[in-house]
């Protein structure tokens, strides 16, 4: 669905959250993590990874990037790629604030949220943890 | 790049491997519009290529896969793989399909088919990347079951990421019921399909791709897709398949007494309850998986984590699965139906064959036809698990009495003058439910094109259209009702070309019916598949126009089964079922009349414009679907 929404094709390799396969049945899906000082930005020569809002994602400049892919080598989490068809780099804009793989995840286990919420999830089932005393957890 | 606007990579590969000559072709824009894709290229190709009367296992069969116009988009459940060839257990059409990424991947590289001719005269694999191929030596692979051969592939090619289609030793050492196995867990089970590629040195294809498969008008194709996801998740089967998998359907087949546990000897099983889908959710789940683009999510990841057979770990099990493997032979001991599923995948051997052709013989060994020295001194009693392990393992190398078992029912039959228990329709196992207290069913499973098969057509719209319903569109409301005869024969028929529909835009099955009425079969199986074929390639098509397509590939595999020369009596249930009754469950004393039966089969033939007495398409009907 990322493909499609970001290129109207079908085409998972230029999609820009992938889910890697661990064996015995365990997927997980990788993509962009938003970094408050993000090395693909910093690294990047020509100024095509920037971030237009100060608390918004790094986007691509897809006239202005070189296809260096400086970006792909630092990226601690290879978040960013190189698209197979425009070859220039390619990660994760969270769709304007309405990330299609959230919408369309059939198994419905993508979500999106913010680290203040992710806290206070953790929190809550550290708190049910105290309260039983580390029993029924 | 395709001269299609979307959906078509636009090039079919053709491959030699007698002199390894490798060609592209484009896809003609008439033969997508006939034929759309899957079953419907691979039936025709089967149709226009081979001679009659080849021997399937000779150099002159072709083995082809083939992909549908909606891999590769973002349409849900578009996952499906088509194998074809001529079918070495039936020696009429054959074809398997499977889930997962393959067909997908396939499109990314270029192609929405591939035909292989010939015979490599060494082991080789294809390697397909980004509209190029080449044949590869295969040497290492050689002998290694379908796990091994993955990874020595993804090694071998530096990427984890790959799709493969592979045979194992079953395929390699010619099991008439070898099957190609996709990235180690889609199964192109039934009809021998691997027994060609082996018979071909072809050990496997592997494909990476990254080009486009465009969508000609993405707004309507979204509202499309859309539309189809809601059918889809307003769906109680669905949600059954997410919770339980295909094993929901224990719990059906025990209520109904409709198993063909010990080779069609009794319709119940005592201790069902040790191999329901519950039991294996709970006993052996590991996780929930889906195939690509899939919100139905039926597929398992089970494991084996305690006992002698720990540790196995393995996708499935299917509902056929624990028929094939528990019921026929029956055995209830859930962990070794799981264990002897996973043998069969990674020998790549067909678990229906391999568990009808070992039932058999256990009943043979029971009868006394069979003896102990004959059988490698093995106690082959029903139940026996020890036993159905010890034959799973020689079956792919053709060890002992293993060397047998690798011929599927119908050649024991003839081997041992015991064509009676061998319970096929020809030559494929009958791998569904017992039909003999619902007619119905023993038409849809004896005139299917492949041979035996539950998934060709689609009775079960008997259990839930209304009379008024039943009466507009088959013109009688007697198909509304269980039990009889009127109307069910035009019911099949419509049915068949109505799955058939499925195989050629690459959809599961699961996405298709199922459905508690009527009218969303005809929504989301024609009217809004129909709507995203057309947003996604652009072509000019209409809902009758591709039901007629689906008609025209049914037809075409009708001739060609006739060609080579199965008629009238070859889409006859086996003898079993209509000489003795039911032995118990709620269907206990029933058992199909020949007459009743004739009946079916005759109304079956006048709507499909078929000559009665021979099966021939009439000259109108072929007229009607341009085949002449």
């Amino acid at each position: 669905m990322c493909a499609f929404h970001h290129h109207q094709v079908g085409n998972p390799r230029r999609g820009r959250i992938k889910v890697i396969p661990l064996g015995k049945g365990e997927d997980i899906p990788v993509t962009c993590l938003n970094c408050e000082d993000p090395p693909c930005m910093n690294i990047c020569p020509t100024g095509a990874l920037h971030r237009p809002d100060a608390e918004g994602m790094v986007k691509v400049k897809g006239d202005t990037c070189i296809g260096c892919a400086m970006c792909v080598n630092v990226c601690p989490v290879g978040a960013v790629t190189i698209d197979p068809v425009d070859g220039v780099a390619s990660k994760c804009d969270l769709c304007e604030g309405d990330p299609q793989c959230v919408a369309y995840c059939p198994a419905k286990v993508l979500k999106q949220t913010d680290a203040g919420q992710m806290a206070r999830h953790r929190m809550k089932g550290f708190a049910r943890f105290l309260q039983t005393g580390g029993e029924d957890t | 790049m395709s001269l299609f606007a979307g959906g078509y990579a636009g090039q079919i590969l053709y491959v030699n491997l007698t002199d390894g000559s490798i060609k592209k072709k484009p896809l003609e824009r008439d033969f997508a519009l006939h034929y759309i894709g899957g079953r419907g290229f691979s039936s025709r190709i089967l149709w226009d290529e081979l001679s009659p009367g080849i021997d399937p296992l000779s150099p002159d069969n072709i083995v082809i896969l083939a992909a549908g116009p909606l891999n590769g988009t973002p349409t849900p459940s578009a996952s499906r793989l088509i194998v074809a060839a001529k079918s070495p257990m039936t020696g009429a059409l054959g074809d398997a399909s499977s889930g997962g990424y393959f067909a997908p991947e396939l499109k990314y590289a270029g192609f929405d088919a591939i035909v292989f001719k010939g015979r490599s005269p060494e082991p080789v694999y294809l390697w397909v990347e980004d509209g190029r191929a080449e044949l590869r030596p295969a040497k290492r692979l050689w002998g290694q079951k379908i796990h091994e051969t993955s990874a020595l592939l993804k090694e071998e090619i530096g990427d984890e990421d790959i799709h493969i289609c592979a045979i194992g030793p079953g395929g390699e050492n010619l099991v008439r019921y070898a099957c190609v196995v996709t990235d180690e867990e889609g199964v192109n089970g039934r009809c021998g399909i691997g027994a060609v590629m082996g018979s071909k040195n072809l050990k496997a294809i592997a494909v990476r791709g990254s080009q486009d498969i465009r969508i000609a008008d993405p707004k309507r194709f979204k509202e499309g897709i859309d539309a189809y996801r809601e059918t889809l998740s307003g769906e109680v089967w669905t949600d059954v398949l997410r919770k339980l998998g295909t094993p929901n359907l224990v719990e059906h087949r025990q209520k109904l007494g409709i198993w063909g546990a010990k080779n069609f000897q009794r319709a119940t099983i005592e201790g069902w309850e040790n191999i329901s889908g519950e039991t294996f959710r709970e006993k052996f789940l590991l996780k929930v998986m889906g195939c690509m683009g899939c919100m139905v999510r039926c597929r398992r990841y089970s494991a084996i984590k305690e006992g002698p057979l720990a540790p196995t770990y393995t996708k499935g099990p299917e509902y056929d699965t624990i028929n094939a493997l528990g019921a026929k032979p029956y055995i209830t001991d859930p962990a070794i139906i799981l264990r002897a599923h996973h043998l069969c995948d990674e020998y790549g051997i067909d678990e229906q064959t391999a568990g009808s052709s070992i039932a058999m013989a256990m009943e043979l060994y029971e009868r006394g036809i069979l003896k102990k020295d004959q059988v490698d001194g093995v106690e082959l009693a029903f139940g026996n698990g020890e036993a159905l392990l010890h034959f799973i393992e020689k079956i792919p190398f053709r060890k002992g009495f293993g060397g047998l078992l690798a011929e599927g029912t119908k050649v024991m039959g003839q081997r041992l003058n015991a064509d009676y228990y061998a319970i096929h329709v020809k030559g494929l196992e009958v791998d569904a439910s017992d039909p003999r207290s619902l007619p119905t069913r023993a038409l849809t499973y004896s005139v299917a094109t492949r041979g035996s098969c539950h998934l060709r057509g689609f009775p079960y719209i008997d259990e839930f259209i209304k009379p008024e319903e039943a009466e507009a569109f088959f013109g009688t409301s007697s198909v509304s009702d269980l039990k009889a005869l009127e109307g069910k024969g035009k019911m099949v028929a419509w049915s068949e070309n109505w799955i058939t529909l499925a195989n050629l835009m690459g959809l599961c099955l699961f996405a298709w019916y199922r459905s508690r009425s009527f009218p969303m079969l005809i929504k989301r199986g024609l009217d809004l598949v129909n709507e995203i074929y057309v947003a996604t390639t652009g072509l000019p098509m209409t809902s009758e126009e591709l039901f007629r397509c689906g008609e025209r590939v049914y037809n075409v595999e009708k001739r060609f089964n006739l060609r080579e020369g199965f008629g009238r009596e070859s889409d006859y249930p086996p003898q079993r079922f209509f000489q003795e009754e039911m032995p118990d469950g709620p269907g206990k004393g029933s058992k199909l009349k020949r007459e009743e039966y004739d009946q079916l089969l005759d109304e079956y033939y006048e709507a499909r414009g078929w000559d009665r007495k021979t099966g021939e398409p009439s000259q109108e009907k072929l007229r009607s679907l341009e085949l002449q």
